[in-house]
């Protein structure tokens, strides 16, 4: 790991952002766009790496970014589940505020290139994938076939539907597959859970990486379901999720056996995870 | 070799303490711990020198329990970071043990290394001198040898004083240490004397090979055992010279506030609750077990050392009765074959 030397520079005090746009993804999922006051994005981010949001006086919490557009902004998908959550869910276009980052490995895009991708998301989970999706569609000769799965609760809660039903699939070699888990009168697409959906795709891993996240019982029983499949543990890649404080790996309670997911995560292969505690 | 005499030490911490703050091991009241030597209450107060570790170990002095990281203004129109906080003060710590500057090789590890540099610890402590006083008797709970630590060569100290009985012998260890030994020059003797005889541990551990053996013993049936009777009051965590784990949390009036760091405990739920329900360690077994490895397993292969300096302060402290050298020694015990 590389030794950073202080400037003296605190790396737990943030830059100020301001929100230039909201979106409504889900009933609960909104996207928020932030570009520094200065101009520009705050900080470059990989596709998977994470950001630490702050709005004073609430509270901070650790996102992932689900893309950076150039220098113009950085987009932040974040669902409203808890307190933090609840009172970002209420500003408006035009609030500034605290981003600190970015933090984490990333997921390893150079590794990927010349192999074909599949994704496989639960719930808000898309949010950390996609900027790994986003990423081989920018730079779409460097993969090969790209296959997307994807489930949420309901119709409603499915994330990106715009990318999901009308962008994603008119790219080129591409393929996706939603899910929801309960029958919908205006749903004419699959119904169920997304590991049995993809034992039902059954895609080969011939050449392949499976990229997987979602929440925690999803996550592993689509790795046994890739497991099962052939999948070899160098093949597969999840990306965590622990509680953060600080995002550099010192404050400690986002440790999985020695590792801390803020920094030596949040990605990991199946190879990796095998050897840490099954605490996640 | 230099000396100073007992006659002379009150007269050496005042003069400290115009060098520096000093923080030195009182017994105040029901506690004791470090505090500044300026705040001393000759009736009240008793300096503990010849105590086998105060209550309270030092880590406050370079890692406080609360410490203030910037302060913002904010609302909806706009939000500014008013003061980014460092303290530089320079600050003396005299009559540290070998375990707690053990620990103190821990913190720098964990917030010098590995990626970032913390720069609230790395001001306070790049400002701290460190005397250690040199352990030849150990105590009823010491164990800091079987943590691979020798008690009468303190690590990290700036200078070593040695208790010969009426006198310290005073060894300085760097340049900080000449600092205050010219400072000091007035009050120290050049004269020869003996340091005193290494005494038996009375506690026996034997820590070797037991981070090895716990690698394959996250599942093992042992952890319900050993922490049934854990009531989860993180009092382990608060005495621990080691124990470093921080939250952050913000204090705000109207529009102002800033953000803190304190100290918090592994042994809470809290400390791994997510927005949303899902707990990685909800239960109490599971928290216990994260400790215990991460003192005895997950630091070492992290940072090539236990995060234990074997003070024993935790066992005094536990209300249940917890003692970390027998878990140690149940580990050892422990049958890891199939099915265990």
């Amino acid at each position: 790991m590389p030794e950073h030397k202080c400037d003296c520079e605190n790396p737990l005090v943030p830059g100020i952002v301001e929100v230039i746009d909201i979106k409504d993804e889900t009933p609960d999922v909104k996207s928020f766009f932030v570009r520094s006051v200065d101009g520009g994005v705050p900080f470059n981010v990989m596709p998977g790496q994470l950001g630490m949001v702050s709005l004073m006086p609430v509270g901070e919490g650790m996102y992932s970014v689900s893309w950076q557009e150039e220098q113009e902004y950085l987009q932040f998908a974040i669902k409203r589940v808890g307190l933090m959550t609840d009172e970002l869910h209420r500003i408006e276009v035009g609030q500034k505020l605290g981003v600190r980052g970015p933090y984490g490995n990333g997921f390893p895009v150079e590794e990927c290139k010349g192999r074909d991708m599949l994704f496989i998301a639960g719930g808000i989970g898309l949010a950390p994938l996609r900027s790994f999706i986003k990423y081989c569609f920018k730079h779409r000769r460097d993969y090969g076939r790209i296959q997307i799965i994807y489930g949420s609760r309901s119709y409603n809660d499915l994330c990106f539907k715009d990318e999901l039903f009308d962008k994603w699939p008119r790219e080129q070699d591409t393929e996706v597959y939603t899910t929801i888990d309960n029958p919908e009168a205006a749903w004419d697409g699959h119904v169920g859970f997304v590991p049995a959906y993809l034992e039902e795709i059954s895609p080969s891993p011939e050449g392949k990486i499976a990229v997987v996240c979602g929440p925690p019982i999803m996550i592993k029983f689509v790795l046994q379901s890739l497991e099962k499949m052939g999948y070899g543990d160098e093949q597969v890649i999840s990306t965590l999720e622990m509680r953060m404080k600080c995002g550099i790996g010192k404050c400690g309670r986002c440790n999985v056996g020695s590792e801390y997911i803020c920094l030596d995560g949040p990605v990991f292969t199946l190879a990796q995870l095998k050897k840490l505690p099954p605490e996640w | 070799m230099q000396i100073l005499s007992k006659s002379k030490l009150n007269a050496a911490l005042d003069l400290l303490s115009r060098q520096a703050e000093l923080f030195v091991p009182l017994a105040r009241g029901e506690e004791s711990g470090y505090y500044p030597w300026k705040s001393y209450q000759a009736g009240s107060d008793q300096l503990m020198l010849d105590a086998l570790n105060v209550m309270l170990p030092p880590k406050g002095v370079v890692f406080p329990q609360t410490e203030r990281i910037y302060s913002f203004t904010g609302n909806d129109k706009g939000v500014e970071i008013k003061e980014s906080f460092e303290n530089h003060d320079p600050r003396i710590i005299f009559g540290i043990r070998a375990c707690d500057t053990a620990a103190l090789d821990c913190f720098d590890d964990v917030f010098l290394t590995m990626g970032y540099v913390d720069s609230l610890y790395a001001a306070r402590r790049e400002n701290t001198t460190i005397i250690a006083h040199a352990c030849y008797r150990p105590g009823d709970n010491c164990f800091c040898a079987a943590m691979g630590i020798d008690p009468t060569e303190p690590t990290k100290a700036d200078v070593i004083i040695r208790d010969t009985g009426d006198a310290y012998i005073w060894e300085s260890k760097t340049d900080k240490g000449d600092k205050l030994t010219a400072a000091l020059s007035s009050l120290l003797e050049d004269r020869e004397a003996a340091a005193p005889e290494m005494q038996a541990f009375k506690h026996q551990v034997d820590y070797e090979g037991v981070a090895e053996k716990l690698k394959d013993m996250f599942e093992h049936s042992i952890w319900d055992e050993l922490s049934q009777t854990c009531q989860t009051c993180g009092i382990c965590t608060y005495v621990c010279p080691s124990c470093y784990c921080f939250d952050i949390q913000v204090k705000s009036w109207g529009d102002e506030g800033y953000r803190f760091r304190c100290y918090d405990s592994c042994m809470y739920p809290e400390y791994t609750q997510m927005a949303g329900g899902h707990n990685p360690r909800g239960d109490s077994r599971e928290r216990f077990r994260n400790r215990f490895l991460h003192k005895l397993e997950f630091f070492k292969e992290r940072y090539g050392k236990p995060l234990c300096t074997g003070c024993g302060r935790c066992i005094v402290a536990c209300p249940a009765g917890i003692d970390i050298t027998q878990i140690i020694k149940q580990i050892k015990e422990a049958d890891t074959s199939a099915g265990a």
